[in-house]
């Protein structure tokens, strides 16, 4: 293992005190288990909470988007594992002002069961809780069993979202629809070039050859769809649109926003290269990109490779996602 | 014959004691198909029940609550969660009662196994340790003789055990790995085995 570190043990609690260290004008730790940020300043009063929570090992997912117009506070597991269910009660307390809590976060098992039974201990306490799971990864099951997809970079265009309807104060019901109608609109995949390392664990956690790729693999490695000899910038990115275009056809005059992200160490010189394809393909299909990000905006450690977003938009997505946001990682 | 507080603190002693013990053993066969961490989660979860041991309330239900508090406290680990999930379940069932009467053991194992499934979204013969308390529940079912009953108890999670062996895995990390599981004993069985075990004193 080659990482920057202490001691392992200490990866997370150190990792959160220097990003709260770094900018204490967006995040502070809420209760004492360590785990769970929370807004400096917290939301106005009556304001629907939206918070979201899961592993470390992907920012600025979870944590960095706590911030106005984004989520309101954030539990934080170690890496690659769920918060506990005491830890996501908290957050639940730390974001409600009065009109009851969003439950934003990817399909994935343990945390499922953690938010619902965080539900279940905040219940006696009167704070109404909704769920909305994201279920993005359009490589990890058919569109038929799409509930069963991992969540992936599409939460954010869903914190997004959520976030921009809660700051404009519509109640839980309202703010919970628009966000599962953003999860439901985002189509993501993935391809890996190279492993990460959980520091716990100290060894890679797959291996794959130097001139290898894996085409849909999962953000913490979960098996893709197939393994081959790396190909070129423009035959990866063909491959990935032909695979959320099939999950997901477009037609001449549609809208959207597009996220070339990067998982971790492919630099952004190489996000470019994949994005002008991207653009090239949807000009010929006259579908305009609404805000497209290109960047670290949901990553897996040290993992090479890319992923990309598609979110169709309507009128009320399209506002959202271009009303005002803030955080350390992302402003808009 | 009945189970108060004091029958209770024994148990938790027990079970602390065979988690210290069983550490390796649970993350090694958990690290064959899962994230090897279930010895972690097992040995953290029972060492604040044993911490909270002391002050357990007279009130059973709310012992038990105090018991689940503090798996949820510990881990977030879906074995953690789903053993938090199951105490809860029958903290709300003996709530109010200072004293449990041993043939209440078998409807208590079926409200648990219930609200695991419901949580976990799993059903059963799918190879987790919901068929490992359903046949704790089926073979403790009318039994009043305490000595009968823990022999029943150890006897049946092996049988479940024995029964489930040969299918392959069929929810979470495991489920990649149906075919290699089929033949391995699914780790959440084993540490309810162990559970059983050392709750029986066998």
């Amino acid at each position: 293992m080659k990482k920057i570190l202490n001691n392992p043990n200490d990866y997370v609690d150190e990792m959160l005190q220097g990003l709260i260290a770094a900018h204490p004008e967006y995040y502070r730790l809420h209760g004492d288990s360590g785990k769970v940020i929370a807004r400096a300043e917290p939301g106005k009063s009556g304001k629907v909470g939206v918070i979201s929570g899961g592993g470390s090992g992907h920012l600025p997912v979870f944590t960095g988007y706590v911030g106005t117009g984004l989520l309101d506070a954030c539990a934080i597991g170690d890496v690659f594992a769920s918060p506990s269910a005491e830890q996501i009660a908290d957050t639940i307390r730390a974001a409600d002002q009065g009109a009851g809590v969003l439950r934003l976060y990817g399909n994935y098992g343990g945390d499922l069961m953690n938010f619902d039974m965080a539900g279940d201990l905040v219940e006696f306490e009167d704070i109404k809780c909704t769920t909305v799971v994201l279920a993005d990864d359009v490589a990890s099951a058919s569109f038929e069993e799409r509930e069963k997809r991992r969540g992936v970079a599409g939460m954010v265009y869903a914190f997004k979202i959520a976030g921009a309807a809660a700051e404009a104060g519509h109640n839980l019901e309202a703010v919970t629809k628009v966000a599962q109608k953003a999860a439901d609109a985002c189509h993501s995949i993935g391809v890996a070039l190279s492993s990460c390392t959980v520091p716990q664990a100290g060894k890679p956690t797959f291996d794959i050859g130097e001139d290898e790729m894996e085409m849909g693999m999962g953000i913490h490695g979960e098996p893709g769809v197939w393994r081959g000899k790396l190909r070129q910038a423009d035959e990866i990115a063909d491959e990935m649109l032909d695979r959320l275009l099939a999950d997901k056809p477009l037609v001449s005059g549609d809208r959207i926003s597009f996220m070339v992200n990067s998982l971790g160490a492919t630099p952004p010189e190489e996000l470019y290269i994949l994005f002008r394809n991207v653009k090239k393909r949807f000009e010929e299909l006259n579908v305009q990109i609404v805000m497209p990000l290109v960047g670290r905006y949901a990553t897996s450690m040290e993992m090479s490779g890319a992923s990309f977003t598609l979110i169709k938009l309507d009128d009320e997505l399209e506002s959202h996602l271009k009303e005002p946001a803030d955080c350390a990682f992302w402003k808009v | 014959m009945s189970i108060t507080k004091a029958t209770m603190q024994a148990g938790i002693k027990r079970l602390a004691m065979a988690m210290e013990h069983d550490f390796e053993m649970l993350n090694t066969i958990d690290g064959a198909l899962g994230d090897g961490d279930l010895g972690v989660t097992m040995t953290r979860g029972m060492r604040l029940v044993a911490q909270a041991s002391d002050q357990l309330p007279d009130d059973l239900g709310m012992a038990l609550l105090a018991c689940a508090q503090a798996f949820t406290k510990s881990s977030g680990s879906s074995y953690g969660t789903l053993m938090a999930t199951g105490l809860m379940a029958m903290a709300k069932e003996v709530k109010g009662q200072t004293s449990i009467d041993i043939s209440q053991i078998s409807p208590l194992v079926a409200l648990a196994r219930d609200a695991m499934m419901k949580r976990g979204k799993a059903e059963l013969g799918g190879k987790t340790v919901l068929d490992s308390l359903d046949a704790l529940c089926q073979a403790t079912k009318g039994i009043n003789d305490p000595d009968e009953l823990a022999k029943a108890a150890v006897n049946s999670v092996q049988q479940a055990l024995d029964d489930m062996r040969d299918k392959p895995a069929t929810i979470g990390r495991a489920r990649i790995f149906a075919q290699k599981s089929i033949g391995m004993d699914d780790p959440g069985m084993v540490a309810m085995q162990q559970i059983i075990i050392a709750l029986a004193d066998r």
